[in-house]
């Protein structure tokens, strides 16, 4: 077959399984998936079996004879845990929508993005070998075939000549793959959905493969020889020395190496990135596993039958001899001139190269562009309107990346190693990843920092027990390191690690790298705790199977949110439509009561659908805070604070770069910080992350009706930074202020405004934007930014942005108001308090007992306590009677009103007349009252009880009342005098008035008399003396009651606005 | 949803170690001797029908997932 032909049909099957791949595509569009099937399922796993496995294992066999084995008994072994494993890895997956084995991870220790990123960087390192042993494969087939079973160089330029040298095989190859992964591998942006396409292909490469080597078996063993004996005899026969080969547990084949082996196999069919993705995100149905458990063995056994045949035919074909015995497979047909077989074996081999590069390539680019670019753009705030086309040519680069480099290790130093070698290197760096994978199924106290240590230690004796040998044996470092160890140092010899030389190269890798991988993993997690969030995840994790049933329903919400609520919040992150279809998919035939609205108990789930759904647009650590905000956030007196969802009107197709500024504010307004703080740290992330100039933020000062400055960022420039504005027409703040709109404007703009205009071009500001901050639709300032770039940089979308920006921080302000409005009420409430207290100890305890007196007075305080103040006096011939009214209603009026009290008392010993008491009480209060700008009204009377008289002083009070039931008359006690604490000193006069047995004394404060009905109208003096006068004959007290009685029916409420105090004196 | 009782979790966890005895030595020296049946050694008469066995294993106790499906239904 010359090299034309070897084209052809390389380029016809690659355009086949374009085709197929499309037909997939198209199929599933219609909504009748092709691989929907568990037979499908289970092809697509055999990608497990790659070149490696066609041409590796007929060479292994021909050289080590068993050994090929263990890597297809392994995992036909793991195949008996699935359905307990796989189960509970695909179950964990698809409730987190993980979408790679570096997500599964980091995902379950706390959604670590280090993490995460650690174990890409691994395994991309770890599968470039195996790419580039698959690039091998296919060059060695492609020139083995055009060249009739020799074992050439450069087919294709000895045909075409002109054709460049680097050009090969590997890099046409490479080059197709490539476009078929960018083709069916990226071509949306969406990686928790399966690639149709890409699954279908590979499922149909696993039936070539196994077609093509069952039938050169087939022709082995039945053309060239007489079945299976015949070649075991003839073999026994011949090469009696290489008997070895039919056994095990010689020097070739150790018990430790075999061991070895399956070890690796084992971990390796659960955790190579490639069978991570086809077994764990692929899976569109898990009950597919019950069927892949037997047939994905069965497929292996069928491959494998006839290896050892091939192989010990191929070496009584050639004598014995073994330098083609990776290519038995090809290079028996074609010797014996069977093209069509042969092109049939070829069209295998490349089956099983492409199948392994392509799914390895994609899942390996979607690893990088989650763990490493997703980060690191999120990290760094990349602005710009829409990056998605951007992150997916990212993917496709990736994926080029990987092949590529896979191409480059092959030409570099896959040259020097026979397939297997190539091969198991990657098994070994997967089997890194086994403490973390398996802990984080089934150890809760393992925590992310005990993994990335393991995984750090297990790839570093990786690269220097398996890596370093390759590096030597292609010439790179020298040969003395393996002899004599670095610096001589023979403990550290790479294959023979602390002096441990007697066992194989993989042996010796897998027991220290693990040893230490699995050593620092468990004793970490044994000394450290996991954090609260990774505490979270590893119950989800470890308890998966039975956790649906037990905890998940457990954590009920408080004022349960509405199914409405949460296809709001999920709309503005992933759009109205794709938030309806989610939730409409979810609830299904789910008990909706009849509010429309979800059963408590189905809340927690639905958070948790939410979660995820919106992990697959945001990743999932922003996924969680926001849910985890919102929900905290709600019902709380905290719930407009976190108004991310109430105030975002963000088209739906907004950045994730806005939404993170966006989620940003929100959380530092939520953060309860003082409001200044706040401000200082919005506008710092402004600056930051959109580079302003100069960002600031002018509140209302009510008071002079200014815009002050209450923050600033950026340029110190005097007008733009410090200034505040009046509120007029005459700044682009004013206008935004008075208008309540954007004022968005460059340069050229503030033509009218000279003053602005000036500043603005002095320090070169191309453009700003002002936008006025509200608080219930009321400006109550604004939010200015300044730049000195081009003035596109206002797009429609940012000011939105910027509107819910302003909104938030309108939302702080008054946050902070009502908290120092709150701070300040519960201050007034306890001086109240405390006022009250002292006031209602000053008041009489008890009447005093005068012979031939009824006396009863009270003092009713209003809501807001009072100045009100009555006393007696009592000495053995007369009874002094204070009445008194402090303005004011505090704690410093409560007090002067207790010192006036103490004073009048201490001076009562002296008897000094009621006027001397009055003006000496002026100049003693005085100084406390003027500067307290408090004053007080007081009548002071004293009887003289033998002579029934009545010397009396009046400060400002109200006149009290004499009643003569005799004459039906009322006599007003008036005295001048003014009010204390107006004046330092005061003259005040003194009268005298006799009563008669039967008269009725009233002392009252304005209280009574000035108590107001609905109409405004006041209860009055004439009100006032017809009680009294028509109630006469009763008791002191009885006279009281009605007073209030009658003044609370005048103003049809139970409550005086003000004090109310009377004092009844009845002389009998 | 196809389930499995926990008795059915453990038969498969003994059938995995069975498994790994019965691929490792010391086990497998049983077989690793140079003694042929119908032309063919015993070790590789010992792989080809003790592998397919232990699919048929798999394949039979996938089966009675199916079966103690039907029987919850009931």
């Amino acid at each position: 077959m010359n090299v034309q032909v070897a084209s052809a049909v390389f380029f016809l099957y690659f355009l086949l399984l374009f085709a197929i791949a499309g037909y997939a595509v198209k199929r599933r569009s219609k909504g009748r998936s092709l691989i929907a099937n568990p037979h499908v399922y289970s092809l697509s796993l055999a990608v497990y079996c790659t070149s490696w496995t066609y041409y590796g294992s007929v060479g292994r066999a021909a050289t080590t004879g068993l050994e090929f084995l263990t890597i297809y008994t392994g995992p036909t072994l793991v195949c008996f845990t699935w359905w307990f494993l796989l189960r509970k890895i695909i179950r964990i997956s698809k409730e987190h929508n993980i979408v790679s084995i570096a997500d599964f991870i980091a995902s379950r220790y706390g959604k670590s993005t280090a993490l995460g990123a650690l174990v890409t960087i691994f395994a991309v390192f770890g599968i470039v070998p195996y790419i580039a042993l698959q690039l091998k494969a296919i060059t060695y087939s492609f020139n083995l075939i055009s060249s009739n079973g020799e074992l050439t160089s450069m087919a294709l330029q000895r045909a075409y000549p002109a054709i460049p040298e680097f050009i090969d095989t590997a890099f046409i190859v490479a080059i197709l793959l490539a476009v078929f992964c960018m083709l069916f591998g990226a071509m949306r942006l969406d990686s928790t959905e399966r690639h149709e396409g890409l699954v279908a292909a590979v499922a149909f490469e696993s039936l070539v493969k196994l077609i093509a080597f069952m039938c050169v078996g087939v022709f082995v063993c039945y053309t060239l020889f007489d079945g299976f004996s015949d070649i075991f005899s003839q073999f026994l026969q011949t090469f009696p020395e290489k008997s070895h080969l039919l056994l095990l547990g010689d020097s070739s084949t150790p018990a430790t190496k075999w061991f070895t082996m399956t070890t690796l196999s084992m971990f390796a069919i659960m955790l190579l990135p490639r069978q991570f993705h086809i077994m764990v995100i692929e899976n569109s149905d898990i009950s597919h596993l019950r069927t892949a458990m037997w047939t994905f063995p069965a497929y292996m056994f069928l491959l494998n039958l006839f290896v050892l045949p091939i192989a010990l035919g191929g070496l009584l074909h050639y004598d014995g001899n073994t330098a083609l015995a990776d290519y038995f497979v090809l290079s028996l047909p074609l010797h014996n001139n069977e093209s069509a077989l042969a092109a049939l074996v070829f069209i295998g081999g490349l089956s099983a190269s492409a199948g392994m590069v392509m799914l390895e390539s994609v899942a390996s680019a979607t690893m990088i562009l989650n763990n490493l670019v997703m980060p690191l753009i999120l990290r760094f705030n990349l602005r710009r309107p829409d990056i998605s086309g951007t992150l997916l040519n990212i993917k496709r680069l990736a994926i080029t990346s990987v092949i590529f480099l896979g191409y480059f290790y092959f030409h570099i130093l896959g040259e020097t190693e026979a397939l297997v070698d190539i091969g198991l290197i990657s098994f070994m760096a997967a089997t890194q990843f086994a403490p973390a994978f398996l802990g984080a199924l089934y150890w809760e106290r393992a925590n992310g920092r005990a993994a990335a240590t393991g995984l750090i230690f297990g790839f570093a004796i990786w690269m220097y027990t398996l890596i370093v040998p390759v590096l030597v044996e292609a010439g790179w470092l020298t040969q003395s390191l393996m002899q004599n160890g670095p610096f001589g140092i023979e403990a550290l010899r790479p294959t023979a690690l602390f002096y441990l030389n007697n066992l194989d190269m993989w042996s010796h890798s897998l027991f220290w790298s693990i040893f230490f991988n699995a050593g620092s993993y468990v004793t970490i997690s044994i000394l450290s705790s996991p954090s609260s969030a990774e505490s979270a995840q590893a119950v989800r994790f470890v308890r998966a199977a039975t956790w649906k049933s037990e905890t998940k329903e457990s954590k009920r919400i408080s004022k349960a949110p509405t199914v409405i609520e949460f296809i709001d919040l999920m709309a503005k992150f992933i759009g109205d439509k794709a938030a309806n279809k989610a939730i409409s998919e979810y609830l299904g035939d789910r008990e909706i009561d009849e509010k429309g609205s979800l059963s408590e108990y189905e809340i927690p789930n639905l958070k948790r659908f939410t979660e995820k759904t919106m992990a697959a647009s945001v990743g999932a650590p922003a996924a969680r805070i926001i849910i985890e905000n919102y929900l905290a956030a709600r019902g709380s007196k905290m719930e407009d604070v976190f108004n991310i969802f109430g105030t975002v009107s963000l088209s739906r197709d907004a950045s994730r770069e806005q939404l993170s500024v966006l989620y940003d504010v929100a959380n530092l307004i939520n953060s309860g910080k003082a409001l200044d703080s706040i401000l200082d740290s919005v506008l710092d992330l402004l600056f930051r992350q959109f580079r302003f100039d100069l960002c600031a933020i002018r509140i209302l000062d009510e008071e002079v009706n200014l815009l002050r400055v209450r923050s600033y960022k950026g340029l110190d420039s005097g007008f733009l930074s410090h200034a505040d504005r009046e509120i007029n027409l005459d700044t682009c703040i004013g206008h935004t202020f008075i208008n309540n709109k954007v004022v968005l404007a460059n340069d050229s703009d503030c033509a009218d405004m000279p003053t602005s205009l000036a500043i603005v071009r002095e320090l070169k500001i191309k453009s700003f934007a002002h936008v006025p901050i509200t608080v219930e639709g009321q400006p109550i300032g604004v939010l200015s930014s300044y730049s000195r770039y081009a003035k596109g940089i206002y797009t429609d979308e940012f000011i939105e942005l910027y509107k819910n920006i302003a909104a938030q921080i309108g939302i702080a302000y008054r946050n902070s108001i009502q908290t120092v409005q709150l701070i300040e009420a519960s201050e007034q409430q306890k001086q109240l308090k405390i006022a009250e207290d002292i006031q209602l100890d000053l008041l009489p305890k008890k009447m005093p007992e005068v012979d031939g007196l009824d006396i009863a007075g009270i003092c009713v305080p209003a809501k807001q306590v009072g100045g009100d103040y009555y006393d007696f006096i009592t000495y053995p011939q007369e009874l002094d009677i204070v009445i008194a009214d402090v303005s004011g209603h505090n704690i410093g009026a409560a007090l002067l009103m207790a010192s006036t009290r103490t004073f009048i008392r201490a001076h009562s010993r002296q008897m000094f007349p009621p006027q001397t008491t009055l003006s000496t009480l002026n100049g003693f209060l005085y100084q406390d009252l003027s500067s307290s700008e408090l004053f007080i009204t007081m009548f002071y009377l004293r009887y003289e009880l033998q002579k029934n008289n009545l010397i009396y002083a009046n400060a400002g009070h109200n006149k009290p009342l004499i009643y003569r039931p005799a004459t039906d008359s009322f006599d007003q006690l008036d005295a001048e005098g003014m009010i204390l604490g107006i004046l330092p000193e005061v003259d005040f006069e003194q009268k005298e008035i006799a009563v008669d047995s039967g008269d009725i004394l009233v002392l009252y404060t304005d209280g009574i008399v000035e108590a107001q009905n609905q109409f405004e109208e006041l209860f009055g003096m004439q009100r006032f003396q017809d009680m009294i006068r028509d109630h006469y004959t009763k008791s002191s007290n009885e006279i009281i009651d009605i007073a209030l009685d009658e003044t609370r029916i005048f103003q049809g409420r139970r409550h005086f606005n003000d004090d109310v105090t009377i004092v009844v004196v009845k002389i009998l | 949803m196809l389930e499995s009782t926990p008795y059915q979790r453990q038969i498969w966890l003994i059938f995995f170690f069975l498994g790994m005895v019965m691929l490792n030595f010391p086990f497998l020296q049983i077989f690793n001797r140079l003694e042929t049946i119908w032309g063919i050694p015993l070790l590789v008469l010992y792989f080809m029908f003790g592998w397919p066995a232990s699919i048929g294993v798999v394949y039979l106790f996938s089966r009675t997932l199916e079966h103690n499906d039907y029987n919850l239904e009931d």
